[in-house]
């Protein structure tokens, strides 16, 4: 399967890989996180899972059972992590312990390393048995409510290592804190090249004009990707620029607020034609890569933001993104060269006005975006890093590793 | 040119290529006061990361190391920017006197600025340290012209390894390429054109383009020496 990267991949992260996989071929690393559905977590570990396979490496994936109270929790302490006002209540951690008793009770924690991912099923390291233990935060961590971050500093501090998407996110809640933005798969449904008549067909289906330039934001329905400072930027842009403007989410089964959101961004947009707004089901890999191929510019306005892996998903469409300056979109958009980044609503609309208007500047950002993914952010040098943690653990920290 | 030959294949150059894993320190500076306090105090680790390995970035060629690029940067203190970047980290013996020359160059900063400014929210300095990973690339070359067909396939980290990386390795502070050209293939003069380029000028790719010009010249004028058309 790994040959499949082969003149997609830099050379050096394929022969990394193959050089970890020997030493680590045989053993087990489980993977556990909350929604095998939505979002990015899900999204990159199946595809993360069978390239560690076929690799020689017993790769695992289980996902935790849990109540809508239990999400309805999680969520909040999501929000605070990512410094939004949440209260939460004594009740609501045992519940958030409770749930993970269960779970550790009917999963096979078994394995020589395990990575456990983001706040949900942290309480998991009380029931460790053997192995490394790692926790993968994926969420912008830097200026968290404290109390929330203390308590799952509390949980954090068990394991070996955290590992971040971005430095200014590594909070010293674990004496071994790495490094290692997220991924994503070239050959992937919502990456692969599309034929124009694929792209076409999607277009037509979901009744999205192509005698226009097309405006496109993909993210869940989540305040903190706000959706209606897009809307807003794109009536700036409308006044000289005709365009059509498309949100497009999928639901996730660990985001009980996106139906509301959904709505309000609904009520908000209000009856302009030219605003499509799509609630795509899940799995809609296909519909989003061709969205992505017939935009003509791409925004993600978070306020708050992760790593924002639909920036990264759009660069590498050859298409010029314009980010808000947030959590790891700035890692991705080096400004005027692979982006723009922006810091307001105003801002947004005046680089979309910008690109719209010079589409020389647009398809030259658009190449350099996509060459500084190849780099950076394809999904063999995501799966290189897990075992390098992996392996550096494993042997005791060295500053230097020689194979 | 039989002579020459099996000379040339007794040593053949081995491609190896570094990448790292970065590690944070859990240390940041908001400002040069505590940006120069953190330098004292960091580890030996976090000092060669943002000093040597700048070059294995993508950075701004207008700075030479991270800290220079930060002041430059975040904090616009172009003055301080352009005293970090005149450092030349391959001057020092060791890591204790790099330290100290840019403790010394901080210090003398801190006198002249007028205010010790702050970087804004979300832009401090993050201290971080990396575990490096090197590996053989899986490529090597006997001679000139196999040298030549490997420098345009081997990735970037290949290039910073043995132009930049060799210089802390390698007796007399320099490049692995020239010494293989030089003690191999006894080409001194090229050798020497290769070191003449300043490495604080260029990033990795640029110097790919450098080493291959001067490299194909040579090629040229060994086949119109042996009659070869070209």
């Amino acid at each position: 399967m790994i040959e499949r990267y082969s003149g997609i991949s830099p050379k050096g992260d394929l022969i990394l890989l193959r050089k970890l996989a020997e030493k680590l071929a045989g053993k087990t690393f489980l993977h556990i996180n909350s929604t095998r559905e939505g979002g990015g977590v899900a999204e990159i570990l199946q595809r993360m899972i069978p390239i560690m396979s076929s690799l020689g490496i017993n790769a695992r994936w289980d996902v935790i059972k849990a109540d809508d109270k239990f999400f309805d929790m999680t969520k909040k302490v999501h929000n605070a992590l990512q410094g939004y006002p949440e209260t939460i209540g004594k009740d609501m951690w045992d519940h958030h312990r409770a749930v993970n008793e269960k779970n550790a009770a009917e999963l096979d924690l078994e394995a020589d390393a395990t990575v456990i991912h983001d706040p949900q099923p942290v309480p998991l390291i009380n029931f460790r048995k053997n192995g490394v233990w790692i926790w993968r935060c994926h969420i912008d961590v830097s200026n968290p409510q404290k109390e929330v971050f203390s308590e799952i500093g509390k949980y954090v501090s068990k394991f070996d290592a955290a590992l971040y998407s971005v430095s200014r996110f590594a909070g010293g809640m674990s004496k071994n804190e790495f490094i290692i933005s997220p991924s994503i798969d070239p050959l992937a449904e919502k990456n692969r090249e599309l034929s124009r008549d694929e792209i076409e067909e999607t277009a037509r289906r979901l009744d999205i004009p192509l005698d226009r330039p097309v405006i496109l934001q993909v993210s869940r329905f989540d305040r903190f990707k706000d959706p209606t400072g897009v809307i807003m930027a794109y009536r700036k842009v409308k006044k000289y620029n005709d365009c059509v403007l498309v949100l497009a989410g999928s639901p996730a089964t660990d985001d009980p607020e996106g139906a509301e959101v959904l709505n309000e961004v609904r009520q908000f947009a209000s009856d302009d034609p030219d605003v499509r707004i799509l609630l795509l089901p899940a799995f809609s890999d296909k519909d989003i890569n061709a969205l992505q191929r017939m935009a003509t510019v791409i925004l993600q306005k978070s306020l708050k933001e992760g790593f924002g892996l639909t920036v990264t998903e759009g660069m590498w469409k050859g298409k010029p993104v314009i980010g808000g300056a947030a959590g790891g979109i700035p890692l991705q958009i080096t400004h005027g060269v692979t982006g723009f980044l922006v810091h307001s609503i105003e801002g947004a609309a005046f680089r979309i006005r910008q690109l719209l208007n010079n589409s020389d500047m647009a398809e030259r950002m658009g190449q350099q975006a996509r060459e500084y993914v190849r780099q950076h952010f394809l999904i063999t040098r995501q799966v290189r890093d897990y075992l390098a943690v992996w392996y550096t653990l494993s042997e005791g920290t060295k500053s230097l590793v020689e194979l | 040119m039989e002579e020459h030959l099996s000379r040339e294949n007794q040593w053949p150059f081995e491609f190896r290529q570094c990448t790292t894993i970065l590690k944070a320190t859990g240390r940041k500076a908001s400002n040069l006061k505590e940006l120069r306090h953190i330098i004292s105090i960091v580890s030996d680790d976090s000092i060669f990361h943002h000093t040597y390995q700048y070059f294995l970035k993508e950075h701004i060629l207008e700075y030479t190391n991270d800290f220079a690029h930060w002041a430059g940067e975040s904090l616009e203190e172009r003055a301080v920017a352009e005293e970090l970047s005149n450092i030349d980290p391959y001057g020092y013996a060791t890591l204790a006197e790099l330290r100290s020359a840019l403790l010394s160059v901080i210090d003398s900063c801190l006198e002249i600025v007028s205010q010790d400014r702050p970087a804004p929210p979300g832009e401090e300095f993050y201290f971080n340290e990396t575990i490096t990973y090197v590996f053989p690339a899986g490529v090597w070359a006997s001679n000139l012209a196999e040298f030549l067909m490997a420098l345009k396939f081997v990735d970037d980290g290949s290039i910073y390894y043995h132009f930049y990386e060799a210089r802390m390795r390698v007796p007399g502070g320099v490049d692995d390429f020239s010494q293989w050209i030089e003690q191999a293939l006894h080409k001194k003069e090229l050798a020497e054109r290769i070191r003449a380029i300043d490495p604080f000028m260029h990033d990795t790719s640029e110097i790919r383009a450098y080493i291959t010009d001067i490299v194909m010249k040579e090629v040229s004028r060994d086949m119109e020496r042996m009659g070869v058309d070209i």
